[in-house]
């Protein structure tokens, strides 16, 4: 049929360019990781070399017009994966089941294996960002310490995430190979390499003249996360760890079989002998806040998402009936070197041997654990979820590690009942459902009832957020959802595309690395006045990777605030207050008097970024100390005079404010009517605390105005006034 | 609103810890520099004339609402005419379907064509239908779409607008067989008309974008086509820089301030105004305001593109043929054959399909043929074309070579001679146009003086204006030949200025022929 064709070569990969829908925009060129595409100049349309490509779908993936169509198998080289290790005998063998690369030729021919695609997805896949195709080409060149330094740049747990993360639904997932329906690389494996074979940088400390104190509540994934970039920030870091031992879920979450203990203590180690003021058994409870609040200038809440969540089924209180956090640590201590098995089955009320079932409700990673568990304490484990199989919350290898050790998974079924006998548990009556797509709710099916005969239940169906904390911590957690149209970089580089690997399950990864992003972005906003959250206090149960990158943005934006606490000094390093003008503007004239504002604010010494609302992101947004939010009044005269749409829509859009000074300006033709009071209102709701808020009608927008201060100017005095007014009191004080 | 990204950040707050080491780690090659090729400098319109520089016009084109209204008062007049024609009066000149529709509305899509392009894509009440359909909203920004959103088959899609001029052959032959313009059929017009709504409807709810506009409509070629004379570049880049270093092209893909291009264009490389539908979504769209609305000297999209398409070629020959058979049908002898087949070939009536296709195809393969001579008296020995691809509007020969050329640079005598062949019917019934909307209302008749009067009346007035109209499309596609031959066919000519005279000698030639066939008719409708 068509089109651009080469002579098909032996590859049986041929490429075809729609010649009448490519308007040669270069997205596959740029993008294409074999440089098998270029530009006919005379046509100016994309050619192809079929002998170069690899059949990576990248080009189909990034056109803008589907112009491009790719045919044959994927060339890529065997994924090299070490067998998962089998205990020989599974009763209290805690030894890690999952296994590295043992040697340099095995770790560098699955590198070889990645493309360095231009536009690289599993940078996006990643929680954290990790620069994927550079470690990995560090891997490739035998450079321990340049793939170090990479990594270093974005996580400061590389040999805990290369463990517990779920690569298929992350960085794996979003290889360009498993997009095109193929194996992805490896690149769990591949950092973990990096992580094990040489010693992990110890934290940064910078030498700072900063008084800049932070206290972190909870010693988890995120505190470490926070505390790294504290110190190297140059703050003074004091955590606040409830339980004896630090580390959170890493210590007592997660087996030894998936995070040995050596591996979860590390970060600990490294940061307490870098001068973190780690306080174990200090619990902070609700009331304590406020005093944390007044011994350091800024605060971040990592205390994680720790009250598990119940099942309120007929004979959910028997004796036998648990929760996984009670079960996870105790069946952790007992399996530890010193530790019981068989008194800890004991107080359960289980005795290890053939036919003790314990049930475990729930089919994800946690619920995997604690049947793993029970496995190694010789006891019988079924899982049972009502989720369909091909949505299952675990990761695929976890699944399949756990049905190899005997573990009964049972998908589509759900608790109906327990039923006793002599107040323990002896029975559980399981429905099934039925799940149509991952985004829709199972249903119970009127047929099908399965009868179990159990010993014990353990509630394993997830975490939430501790009911006390989370009411002094506003907004929280967040809804973790990306709203509104993908952001052009994401959609250009392909990761949107519906994957074609099973490898994903079912899962789709891009609109999931999308939505991390709201965590990642939330966490640079302070909940309330020099409070931050992160982690699972931030988002609800997440992963231990996206904790940790919550951690570190939520640090970086304290360094970036530079927040004082009453009765201290103005910070040396303290910037000018940054000062967000936003505007949506018709004919431009709200857009001139942003501009006008923005000036003064400048002179009065702040910086001043001014853009319409279009234009303003994350980034600008976080890194504000104060909003100007300026809005054209639409209407007609009387009739739902209001302010314009872009600006009500932006409004709505914000991330919780935290309390952030925000002046309001509505410019408007006849009458603003109750439009700034309306406005006013919406930025409250978002957590925003306004400081001024004006009308500009015509008289007030002459630019020559002969009397000074214009209105416009005077305005802007007021709110510099109200921006530098929390300063002074500090510099004062 | 998109603000949990790093994307688009334009925030310029300095020494911030925030900014993300590897924020996305995009390491693209740099696209091909188009100062190296340096093959758009002759199709981009001079840069003072981007009316979207204009306040108020850009404030007007960022308006999402904008299409809609453009659209919305055809949309009420097309279903006016769908029910007016079905309900409403049987004589022609009276019922305001058959009045508006083949009175005024052709006449007025003609005169728009050739002043601005696609402005009649703009405000299309069949395409706007569709559309509205398809993103479930008249001007919202909306994500999901209704229908299958396939795209058209390459297969198809590779033979660009010839797919549409086939649909415009075949809606005149009906239009003929039927009588539904000449004089006018009022209910046949309007079936006519809803016909043409269904299948855009259908085309809309099964193939993705304005599938339908690019390769179906039966104007779209047309437009395409004699629309490079209009002196409306459509939208382009303002700095072609920008556009090829962007990293989103959402004026594509499309953002939340705009659809991507229904039409399959991108601003960065287009090079005449033939498949821009004015919709204005890549310049809602443009992250870096870096679109603009351009003007040109008229005839610009004509003789500057360097990207010549066959597709368009054979659409201007077999357009041609369809224009001139018109003529020709208005002749004695013309109906004495018509008759004679219809008689052997046992066919009911006017228009016979032999000689109707027969004569569209011998106009298309003369002008074909003389192609060919072009290639055969004036190709360079020595000549050795550019390997093309294998597709239909990719492929290169020395006849493409010199055919293409020439049949883009008598657009003009073609868009002249479909205009000057709506002018009687203009011309005589136009006045009518008010007396079929005042019978609508109870006043208005056959015995208006109004229904009577004509802008022109007399036969040897309508020959004048039509000449005179023909004058000028000659005169422009003399110009733009000897332009076109100049650049395109000087180079594989071992006589380049024999060659350049001869190209803008057929354009005369074909000027004269058609003027003289419009004397011929006497005016006839």
């Amino acid at each position: 049929m068509t089109i651009t064709e080469t002579e098909r070569v032996g590859t049986g990969r041929h490429v075809t360019v729609l010649v009448d829908r490519c308007a040669g925009c270069q997205e596959c060129v740029i993008r294409c990781p074999a440089g098998a595409l270029s530009m006919e100049p005379a046509s100016w349309t994309a050619r192809v070399d079929d002998a170069l490509c690899v059949g990576c779908r990248q080009c189909v993936r990034t056109c803008p017009f589907s112009a491009i169509v790719v045919e044959g198998p994927l060339a890529v080289a065997t994924r090299v994966d070490p067998p998962v290790r089998h205990p020989v005998e599974l009763h209290a063998n805690v030894t890690e089941t999952r296994q590295g690369y043992a040697t340099w030729e095995e770790a560098i021919a699955e590198a070889n294996r990645c493309l360095a695609c231009p536009d690289p997805t599993c940078v996006r896949g990643c929680p954290a960002h990790n620069d994927i195709p550079a470690f990995v080409a560090a891997v490739r060149d035998h450079d321990l310490e340049t793939a170090h330094a990479i990594l270093r740049r974005t996580t400061v747990l590389p040999d805990v995430c290369s463990r517990v993360c779920n690569q298929a639904a992350q960085c794996e997932g979003s290889c360009t190979w498993s997009l095109a329906g193929g194996e992805p690389v490896a690149i769990g494996r591949l950092e973990r390499f990096i992580a094990d074979q040489a010693v992990i940088p110890a934290p940064v400390v910078a030498e700072s003249t900063t008084a800049l104190s932070v206290g972190v509540v909870g010693s988890g994934p995120a505190a470490i996360g926070a505390a790294y970039e504290l110190l190297a920030g140059g703050a003074r870091v004091t955590v606040y760890e409830r339980d004896d031992r630090p580390g959170g879920l890493l210590v007592w979450g997660i087996p030894d079989f998936t995070l040995p203990d050596q591996v979860a203590r590390r970060p600990w180690d490294d940061l307490v002998a870098a001068g973190v003021d780690l306080r174990l058994a200090t619990s902070v409870e609700p009331g304590d806040l406020d005093q944390l609040l007044e011994a350091h200038d800024a605060l971040v809440m990592a205390h994680g998402a720790g009250q598990a969540l119940r099942l309120t089924v007929p004979g959910a209180d028997l004796d036998g009936v648990g929760t996984a956090t009670a079960f996870l640590q105790g069946a952790k201590a007992a399996l530890d070197p010193g530790g019981d098995p068989a008194a800890f089955c004991a107080s359960l009320g289980v005795a290890p041997g053939r036919g003790r079932r314990v049930l475990v409700l729930g089919a994800g990673n946690t619920a995997m654990d604690v049947a793993r568990l029970a496995r190694r304490l010789g006891l019988e484990a079924t899982c049972v979820d009502w989720l369909d199989e091909r949505f299952a919350l675990a990761r695929p290898d976890e699944l399949a590690e756990a049905r190899s050790e005997g573990v009964d998974v049972r998908f589509s079924r759900t608790l109906t009942s327990l039923e006793g006998f002599d107040g323990r548990v002896v029975r559980a009556l399981l429905s099934h459902t039925t799940q149509r797509d991952r985004a829709s709710t199972p249903v119970v099916s009127p047929d099908g009832l399965d009868v179990l005969a159990v010993d014990l239940v353990v509630m394993a169906m997830g975490y939430r957020v501790e009911e006390g904390l989370r009411a002094r911590v506003p907004q929280t957690p967040i809804v973790k959802r990306h709203r509104g149209f993908a952001p052009g970089r994401w959609s250009a580089s392909g990761i949107l595309a519906n994957p074609a690997s099973p490898v994903c399950f079912a899962q789709p990864v891009g609109a999931l690395a999308l939505d991390r992003e709201v965590g990642l972005w939330e966490a640079a906003m302070p909940r309330r006045e020099r409070l931050w959250a992160a982690g699972d206090a931030l988002t609800g149960p997440s992963t231990v990777v996206e904790a940790m990158a919550q951690g570190r943005r939520a640090a970086r934006a304290i360094l970036d605030a530079r927040p004082s606490r009453e009765g201290r000094g103005r910070d040396a390093e303290a910037p000018a207050p940054r000062v967000l003008v936003a505007y949506a503007s018709a004919s431009g004239t709200t857009a001139r008097l942003a501009e006008v504002v923005g000036d003064e604010l400048r002179r009065a010494g702040a910086t001043v970024s001014v853009l319409p609302v279009e234009r303003v992101d994350a980034l600008a947004l976080a890194q504000a100390d104060a909003l100007v939010l300026g809005s054209w009044v639409e209407g007609l005269v009387v009739a739902r005079v209001r302010a314009a749409r872009a600006m009500r829509d932006f409004v709505d859009g914000l991330p919780w404010l935290g309390g952030r000074p925000v002046a309001l300006f509505c410019t408007y033709g006849v009458n603003p009517r109750t439009a700034p009071a309306e406005l006013a209102h919406q930025v409250e709701a978002r957590g925003g605390t306004v400081v001024a808020s004006t009308a500009f009608g015509a008289g007030d927008r002459a630019e020559d105005a002969r009397i000074r201060p214009t209105k416009p100017e005077a305005f802007a005095h007021r709110v510099a006034a109200q921006v530098f007014a929390p300063r002074a009191r500090a510099v004062v004080g | 609103m998109a603000l949990l990204t790093e994307d688009h950040s334009a925030a310029g707050f300095p020494r911030s810890h925030q900014v993300d080491p590897i924020p996305v780690a995009i390491r693209t090659r740099p696209p091909l520099d188009p100062e190296a090729v340096g093959r758009f400098a002759a199709t981009d319109p001079p840069r003072g004339l981007d009316v979207a520089r204009l306040k108020r016009v850009g404030g007007i084109l960022r308006d999402r609402r904008l299409q809609f209204f453009l659209i919305l008062p055809n949309q009420i007049i097309f279903w006016l005419v769908i029910a007016i024609g079905i309900v409403g009066t049987v004589v022609p000149g009276l019922n305001f379907a058959t009045a508006i529709t083949w009175y005024l509305w052709f006449c007025l899509v003609f005169v728009m064509m050739v002043v601005v392009g696609r402005a009649w894509c703009a405000m299309c009440p069949f395409g706007g239908f569709g559309e509205w359909v398809q993103r479930r909203t008249f001007f919202k920004r909306t994500t999901k779409s209704l229908g299958l959103g396939l795209k058209m088959p390459e297969r198809v899609a590779q033979y660009g607008f010839l797919l549409s001029v086939g649909a415009f052959l075949v809606l005149t032959w009906i239009e003929e067989f039927f009588n539904i313009a000449g004089p006018g059929n009022p209910m046949a017009t309007s079936f006519m008309v809803l016909g043409i709504v269904g299948t855009a409807l259908v085309f809309f709810l099964t193939f993705e974008r304005r599938t339908f506009c690019r390769y179906v409509c039966p104007l779209s070629a047309l437009i395409g086509t004699v629309g490079a004379m209009g002196s409306v570049a459509g939208f382009r880049t303002r700095d072609r820089a920008v556009c090829l270093s962007c990293e989103t092209k959402d004026c594509m893909r499309g953002d939340a301030e705009g659809f991507g291009c229904p039409w399959y264009t991108w601003p960065g490389s287009a090079d005449s105004n033939a498949a821009c539908g004015l919709c204005t979504e890549c310049y809602k769209a443009c992250p870096s305001d870096n679109i603009g609305l351009y003007l040109q000297p008229p005839l610009t999209s004509v003789v500057a593109p360097s990207r010549r398409r066959a597709d368009v070629a054979w659409s201007v020959a077999l357009l041609f043929g369809l224009v001139l058979y018109q003529q020709v049908n208005a002749l004695g002898a013309f109906v004495s054959l018509d008759n004679w087949l219809n008689v052997h070939l046992h066919f009911p009536q006017y228009p016979n399909p032999v000689d109707y296709v027969g004569i569209i195809a011998a106009v298309a393969v003369a002008l074909a043929a003389i192609g060919r001579l072009f290639s055969a008296t004036f190709a360079r020995r020595d000549l050795v074309l550019a390997p093309g691809g294998t597709s239909f509007v990719e492929r290169t020969s020395k006849f493409r070579g010199y055919f293409v050329p020439l049949m883009y640079g008598i657009i003009p005598v073609v868009g002249a001679d479909y205009f000057a062949r709506q002018l009687p019917k203009f011309l005589r019934y136009v006045p009518r146009v008010p007396v079929s909307i005042g019978h609508l209302f109870g006043f208005g008749s056959t015995s208006s003086r109004l229904y009577h009067a004509s802008l022109i009346a007399s036969n040897a007035g309508i020959i004048a204006v039509q000449d005179l109209v023909i004058a000028l499309g000659t005169a422009a596609a003399m110009w733009a030949s000897w332009r076109i031959a100049g650049r395109d066919l000087a180079p594989l000519s071992r006589r380049p200025l024999a060659a350049r005279i001869a190209a803008t000698t057929l354009a005369g030639a074909l000027g004269v022929v058609v003027a003289v066939l419009y004397v011929w008719m006497n005016a006839a409708n």
